[in-house]
């Protein structure tokens, strides 16, 4: 297990953590319908704060002044050295800077739009020596980011990692959706019976973690264990019988047990199928009594950012005692009878399970744990 | 009618990448997807995007596009019927 | 010691040609992108050579790539579909918009139902592949990884992808030497 030492969130709800916390507790939502039912950041006020960490807002994309943002508060709450070399960084986005393409005239140069320069760019802002592993596995990307950093301190190859996910909306990413005809026109309702399909949301997020003994059982919040699994059957559409969450679900819970489960959050896109997929997985894997819900209607869906953002918010309840209600849900619309939550309410579990599914058919399932 | 479908029938093949199959091997009346041709989700898409560049035809209401993409046939009597191009 | 137990290295951009060569039926195929085409076929190369039926389920096998463009390759195809006056933004296209696409695409083809990884570095790297890849034995039950490079960008394919073996018999050694040696 690894132990959350620092954390942070830029989004339309905050520049930090506690922000995005408090505004989700008491039922805020970034997504705007008027503006075709995004969530979007608001540029120059992300350029503004950026500026205020010391660095030149006009020197990165904003892509990369959310995520170093993100970065700064993190390590600075988790008060690590990130310019040693055994501190990691790990990048999770799935487009990068991919707003480039459509835009030729652009001040920052021909490596711009891949994935390991901006990665790089994050890396350097704190003098880190390593070269930062990138993850680009699709919209779980940022619970990989994660599971990667776990990997690597469990080895010990590094004693710290700042997990750090990000994706802006671009022509590019919301055409694409569109395509696809999985936009909602208003805001998404997770498992709810007349749910049109998901919002698309821009954050920054960054998790710092550090490395556990055996004997450590410091007070806190852990990452116990983690799974990734394919479903094997279409690149882009959910599997009928929630395959490969599953198989994940199953791998978490027989390392760390059922007990003491307080909620589960999951991808809850508010799509037809994706609700539909997870609500089976969950019940193939026995877990209909827990408490579940999505966040997606409070920010949006936000691609290599979700894992990340997702993770911090769920781990504030947890530690809090609370489980945050599900938005957008009011009539039950999938099959199997799920128990999703639409107030928040007290729990005394100390272990959450975070789910993501992405493109390609990949699933992951963390487990968190608050040690007191 | 004979040559919008013969039009029609390159232009899917075309966009859905049916690299192994000509004009002739598709069967107009068969149905296109389950069976048939056996088309999937994305196809489904993709040969929206068709309707509206090629014949300027919109389609918003997901349960009719099934009913007009049966088969060949159908789509080519929605074509003839409403196309704008 | 973990061992490579097949490989194919793939530097040939005649992707059409070769998997007609393969001689399967595989029309999904050609709805593929250039570097899910090149993955695919190196992947199919690798499970041939060990003498496996795809269509068996693989609980025990991962995969893991890695490239350094993504899918920008296939990115900048998709991007003429969303140009100013000529705006038919393709859902085909835009789905292969993702490198772990052809992650997917192989594990649907040989039923892998392990755990599907995509990294990006910005060059060839024997030690990453070789952590990213090490990393997914933590898996329940996973005793091998398809993993490599991927990496496919304007008509250029640089493609190696390797069966690694847990605690192997028989087989290379999975160290940076060999892989290098292997590229």
């Amino acid at each position: 297990m690894i132990r959350l030492l620092g954390d942070c969130i830029v989004s339309p709800l905050g520049f930090s953590s506690r922000e995005n916390f408090n505004a989700v507790k008491s039922g805020q939502s970034s997504i705007r319908e008027e503006d075709g039912a995004v969530s979007r950041i608001d540029r120059s006020l992300l350029s503004r704060c950026f500026n205020s960490i010391g660095a030149i807002s006009g020197d990165y994309t904003p892509l990369e002044q959310a995520m170093i943002y993100a970065a700064f508060h993190a390590v600075k709450q988790s008060g690590i050295d990130a310019s040693s070399p055994r501190t990691i960084f790990i990048i999770s986005t799935t487009k990068g800077n991919v707003e480039l393409l459509g835009e030729p005239g652009h001040p920052y140069g021909p490596r711009r739009i891949y994935l390991w320069h901006t990665a790089r760019l994050v890396s350097d802002f704190f003098n880190n020596p390593n070269k930062p592993f990138v993850v680009s596995n699709a919209c779980i990307s940022g619970s990989c980011a994660q599971i990667t950093a776990k990997r690597l301190m469990e080895r010990r190859l590094y004693d710290y990692a700042v997990v750090v996910g990000g994706d802006m909306l671009s022509e590019f990413i919301v055409s694409g959706f569109q395509s696809f005809q999985s936009l909602s026109p208003v805001r998404c309702r997770p498992f709810d019976a007349d749910r049109k399909g998901l919002n698309l949301g821009e954050a920054g997020a960054a998790m710092v973690y550090g490395r556990h003994e055996e004997n450590d059982h410091a007070p806190g919040l852990y990452l116990t264990a983690g799974a990734i699994r394919n479903d094997a059957n279409h690149i882009s559409g959910p599997s009928r019988t929630g395959e490969g969450l599953y198989l994940a679900l199953e791998e978490v819970l027989e390392q760390t047990g059922r007990d003491s489960l307080a909620f589960i959050n999951a991808h809850g896109t508010a799509t037809l199928y994706n609700d539909q997929m997870e609500a089976v997985s969950l019940s193939r894997s026995g877990l209909l009594a827990i408490p579940v819900n999505s966040l997606k209607a409070y920010l949006g869906h936000t691609l290599g950012a979700a894992g990340v953002v997702e993770s911090i918010l769920s781990l504030m309840a947890l530690n809090e005692g609370i489980v945050l209600p599900s938005l957008g849900y009011e009539t039950h619309g999938v099959t199997e009878k799920i128990n999703v939550i639409t107030q928040c309410m007290p729990t005394t579990g100390n272990r959450f399970v975070k789910m993501l599914s992405g493109f390609g058919g990949c699933n992951a399932v963390l487990l968190f744990e608050k040690k007191v | 009618m004979e040559e919008l479908i013969l039009e029609l029938k390159k232009q899917i093949i075309e966009a859905l990448n049916l690299e192994e199959i000509t004009p002739d091997d598709i069967d107009t009346n068969a149905p296109l997807f389950v069976e048939g041709l056996g088309l999937d989700s994305i196809d489904a898409l993709e040969l929206i995007v068709l309707m509206e560049k090629n014949y300027g035809i919109k389609l918003t209401d997901p349960g009719k596009s099934k009913e007009i993409f049966k088969s060949v046939a159908t789509m080519a009597e929605y074509i003839q019927a409403n196309r704008t191009k | 010691m973990n061992k490579i137990t097949s490989y194919y290295r793939l530097k040939d951009n005649r992707l059409t040609e070769l998997y007609r060569s393969l001689e399967i039926s595989y029309p999904k195929f050609f709805k593929m992108d250039r570097l899910c085409k090149a993955g695919f076929l190196a992947s199919e190369m690798v499970f041939r050579s060990l003498g496996e039926d795809p269509q068996s389920p693989k609980h025990d096998t991962a995969l893991v790539f890695m490239n350094s463009s993504s899918s920008l390759d296939n990115d900048m195809d998709y991007q003429t579909t969303i140009l100013p006056g000529n705006y038919y933004p393709s859902p085909a296209l835009f789905v292969y918009t993702l490198a772990n696409i052809v992650t997917g695409e192989v594990a649907i083809r040989n039923k892998i139902f392990g755990e599907t990884s995509f990294y990006i570095s910005s060059e060839f790297s024997a030690k990453e592949l070789i952590i990213t890849a090490e990393g997914a034995f933590v898996g329940k039950g996973i005793r091998r990884v398809l993993c490599g490079w991927t990496e496919y960008f304007k008509d250029a394919c640089d493609v190696l992808v390797m069966m690694v073996e847990k605690d192997a018999a028989e087989g290379l050694d999975f160290t940076e030497k060999n892989i290098n040696q292997i590229y």
